[in-house]
């Protein structure tokens, strides 16, 4: 079980304790995130404020699983509710991101990464199918925009995308096991 | 037989997509009934999710000081209030159970008494469940509706002041330096991709200091697009500047500076 998976036990608890630890070990993750996709601080800071609040008032919302792969996709949900407020785009051009109400997704894989490992693993991809998937992830937009914004045929943004997750799979495996 | 092939690549070509998250809902439900009805999608599926999460973590980076303290006290302030207020609630859930100890030994009045008044103990405890549930979505809710409130109103004020006729506007490379009263805008475009572990920062000059300031860190959208408002006060300052630097942010440029403006 990782830490934040006990911390949020306690949370259920009204624990103020436990929850000032899931602060402290989270919050740069939180933020990281919104500050990648947002590109504001300002809003970053209140996004991170409203994601652990949500944690706090609403701790039955997480059910298990691999809490930081939950959190992170909380997190980016709700940066993507901004940028829609923002309405620089319509909806149908902005991606779903999936937040499994029961995760039992998680494995030895991924309870043993962190950003150092997830960095190195990004740096040994192939430099297409890195920027690729980065954008993806942090940019909020669709694998056709993905194709549109970089001139790369829908087709190869698929294959490459595909190629890169595996790879990164391999290597986050690789190291892990060393 | 190969066009069979190529529909099953494409179906796990989409899972990637999905795992990735960079379907639209449409597409997004159309694989995800795919990966309930097909064992091996679904394997590759919860193979390649695990990967595509982990990319969240290259976001991760230090946050300033003051920031992190400023937020960790607004929300702990909240929190700290919201659970000095559910005590009594969570004190009383646990009276109930207890009173009904003594249920069996009473007569048959007594019982039905004793039944009327824990059902309706328990419709109460269910009653101030659901209001307590109802509170903290509330508190919720009220935080979203405050995030979109802000959002708002600063996206009004940045375009108010960049599109104002008395705002200044300073040409530098890649696009402007807006000034309007105290506030400070980089209207930037076609600024370059940047490399993995980089971003932008501005800097600022405080009017009669000799060395630049830390400002906002930023990146680009994929056009290379960035308008950004800097937390300072332009009649207290000199100049602005805009290097690249390691993500997160430097104390001190590290590198020559993309543009260099006084704003008198």
């Amino acid at each position: 079980m990782d830490p934040g998976t006990r911390l949020m036990e306690r949370v259920r608890t009204r624990d103020v304790a436990a929850f000032e630890s899931l602060y402290d070990t989270y919050h740069r993750l939180v933020f990281g995130i919104a500050l990648r996709m947002l590109a504001d601080a300002a809003l970053a800071e209140d996004l991170t404020q409203a994601v652990f609040l949500k944690l706090w008032s609403a701790p039955d919302a997480f059910r298990g699983g691999a809490f930081t792969a939950w959190l992170a996709r909380v997190t980016r949900n709700r940066a993507l509710d901004v940028i829609r407020a923002r309405g620089a785009r319509p909806e149908s051009e902005l991606p779903s991101v999936d937040v499994p109400l029961d995760s039992d997704l998680e494995d030895d894989v991924m309870a043993g990464i962190d950003a150092r490992r997830v960095h190195e693993a990004l740096r040994r991809l192939p430099s297409d199918q890195r920027s690729l998937i980065e954008m993806g992830f942090f940019a909020g937009v669709t694998h056709t925009e993905i194709a549109e914004r970089t001139g790369t045929p829908l087709g190869t943004v698929k294959t490459r995308i595909r190629a890169g997750l595996r790879k990164m799979r391999s290597l986050l495996g690789e190291q892990v096991a060393s | 037989m190969s066009d069979m092939t190529d529909m099953r690549a494409d179906q796990f070509e989409d899972v990637a997509l999905y795992a990735l998250g960079v379907l639209p809902d449409a597409d997004a439900a159309r694989v995800r009934a795919l990966i309930e009805g097909d064992a091996d999608l679904r394997r590759e599926y919860e193979e390649l999710r695990g990967a595509a999460d982990s990319v969240a973590f290259a976001a991760e980076g230090p946050v300033d000081s003051a920031r992190s303290a400023r937020m960790r006290e607004r929300l702990l302030a909240t929190v700290r209030a919201d659970a000095a207020g559910s005590t009594s609630g969570v004190a009383r859930r646990r009276i109930g159970p207890a009173s009904t100890a003594w249920f069996w030994g009473t007569g048959l009045a007594a019982a039905a008494a004793i039944v009327i008044a824990l059902t309706t103990g328990l419709q109460e405890i269910g009653l101030r469940s659901d209001l307590t549930t109802a509170q903290r979505s509330t508190t919720g809710l009220q935080t979203q509706l405050s995030v979109s409130e802000r959002v708002a109103a600063a996206d009004r004020r940045t375009l108010t002041d960049i599109l104002s006729p008395d705002s200044r506007r300073l040409d530098v490379a890649h696009g402007t330096v807006i000034v309007r009263g105290r506030h400070v805008y980089f209207a930037l475009s076609t600024l370059a991709p940047l490399q993995r572990g980089k971003t932008y920062q501005a800097w600022y000059l405080p009017k009669g200091a000799k060395a630049v300031a830390p400002s906002s860190t930023f990146v680009p959208n994929a056009q290379g697009v960035a308008i950004v408002e800097l937390p300072i006060d332009a009649r207290t300052v000199g100049a602005v500047a805009l290097s690249v630097e390691p993500e997160g942010g430097s104390k001190a440029p590290t590198t020559t500076p993309i543009f260099i403006r006084p704003l008198s």
